[in-house]
């Protein structure tokens, strides 16, 4: 499988999370997104007329919605999926339309209204720490149970980088041991600004 | 100065270092893996990082940025890039008064004799920001301290109010140990959506 990817794409991380934590090679294409806007290229609009990233693509298919992509990913692997996952995914493209806005206004200079932004980007944030919260009130940590599923994976990315976009996560006591959560799993990989828990990598 | 909560001991389990702060004095509060809190100054002394980015590792926290070690005592213990270096005793983090009583992680930014806040056999529900400031909350209820805010309601709650800066404050929720947590949960958003003007 081939992944056009961008390394600070918060969507492309999703892809390449998900694979590296089902032990799925991929084939990295890397895409000048910033500043050469070679996903907006002839070759690229041929590949995905939409002009965006990431695109993955698996023989003679082509993704290129990431919820799609994850839901691709997981197909022969039910243990990262759940009934509850959609509510899920239409959450992260909330996510994506509010922090991760933020962030690449704040990043590479895209047009947005911030203030609009991450007075969404907080509402969201509030949304997910209550439901964690609940969660944690019924003993478990990740969004749909005990284990974590492809919801953890499609929202965790633009969570994990609201500060690129000036928004604290301070204040979130259950997104901060969540996501302390998903940095734990087995196989878990960085990316710019996300990075792993240094006390496993190096036991005292 | 009273005590100030800073954080519910649940959210911060051992090895574990989180950001905190007292209207502007910013803290790292971190966990020991044995258990036993700390509230300190978050600047590392070497560089300015904030402590609360960096790890625990055995007792000690370190800096994420040259991974220099604080014991408990907020004295440096090993700067790993001079291995043979006994650091000097100059090389200290300001540390503040903590405790933890009920569940919930307390400091004070000033020697204290006070007692701990009382709490009335209440354990912590949740913690959660909310945009009006510690003493506009309080006279919201009518109180004269933020400490620990009685409220009786169609809950029993008593919060716990941490200033914070920005007319801002994080509220650390305390309920009877038979209530239902989701319930009270559901009710401390609802007070913050009343206490901010917009829904929740």
């Amino acid at each position: 499988m081939i992944l056009y990817d961008y390394v600070l794409s918060a969507s492309c991380y999703k892809v390449r999370l998900m694979a590296a934590l089902l032990g799925t090679p991929l084939t990295l294409r890397a895409v000048n997104f910033h500043p050469g806007r070679e996903h907006k290229s002839p070759e690229m609009l041929a590949l995905n007329p939409k002009g965006t990233l990431p695109i993955l693509q698996d023989g003679d298919t082509v993704l290129t919605d990431s919820a799609d992509i994850l839901r691709h990913l997981t197909a022969d692997h039910p243990e990262w999926q759940s009934s509850d996952d959609d509510r899920w995914l239409d959450f992260a493209s909330d996510l994506n339309d509010s922090l991760g806005l933020a962030r690449l206004h704040d990043v590479i200079g895209y047009a947005a209204d911030i203030d609009t932004a991450r007075a969404a980007g907080v509402t969201a944030l509030r949304k997910l720490e209550a439901h964690l919260t609940e969660q944690r009130f019924e003993g478990l940590i990740f969004l749909t149970g005990k284990t974590p599923t492809i919801a953890d994976i499609a929202c965790f990315p633009n969570t994990a980088l609201a500060p690129d976009g000036g928004v604290s996560l301070d204040p979130y006591p259950s997104i901060r041991l969540w996501m302390r959560a998903i940095r734990s799993l087995p196989g878990f990989i960085e990316m710019p600004g996300i990075h792993r828990l240094h006390e496993l990598a190096h036991p005292a | 100065m009273d005590w100030v909560a800073v954080a519910l001991t649940e959210d911060v389990p051992p090895g574990v270092v989180i950001p905190s702060r007292i209207e502007d004095t910013d803290l790292a509060i971190w966990c020991t893996p044995s258990g036993r809190y700390h509230a300190w100054s978050d600047r590392c002394p070497h560089r300015g990082m904030r402590l609360s980015h960096g790890f625990v590792r055995g007792e000690t926290l370190a800096c994420i940025y040259h991974g220099w070690q604080y014991n408990e005592t907020g004295s440096c213990d090993y700067i790993p890039a001079h291995p043979k270096l006994t650091p000097p005793d100059t090389i200290c983090v300001p540390t503040y008064t903590c405790a933890e009583e009920g569940g919930v992680i307390w400091v004070s930014l000033t020697d204290t004799d006070r007692p701990l806040p009382a709490l009335g056999g209440r354990t912590p529900v949740r913690s959660l920001p909310v945009n009006m400031s510690a003493a506009d909350l309080a006279a919201h209820f009518g109180a004269t301290t933020f400490t620990t805010i009685a409220v009786v309601s169609d809950v029993d709650v008593l919060l716990a109010v941490q200033p914070c800066t920005g007319g801002t404050c994080m509220v650390h929720a305390l309920a009877a140990a038979e209530a239902d947590r989701s319930s009270v949960s559901h009710w401390l958003e609802n007070l913050r959506a009343t206490l901010e003007g917009v829904p929740a």
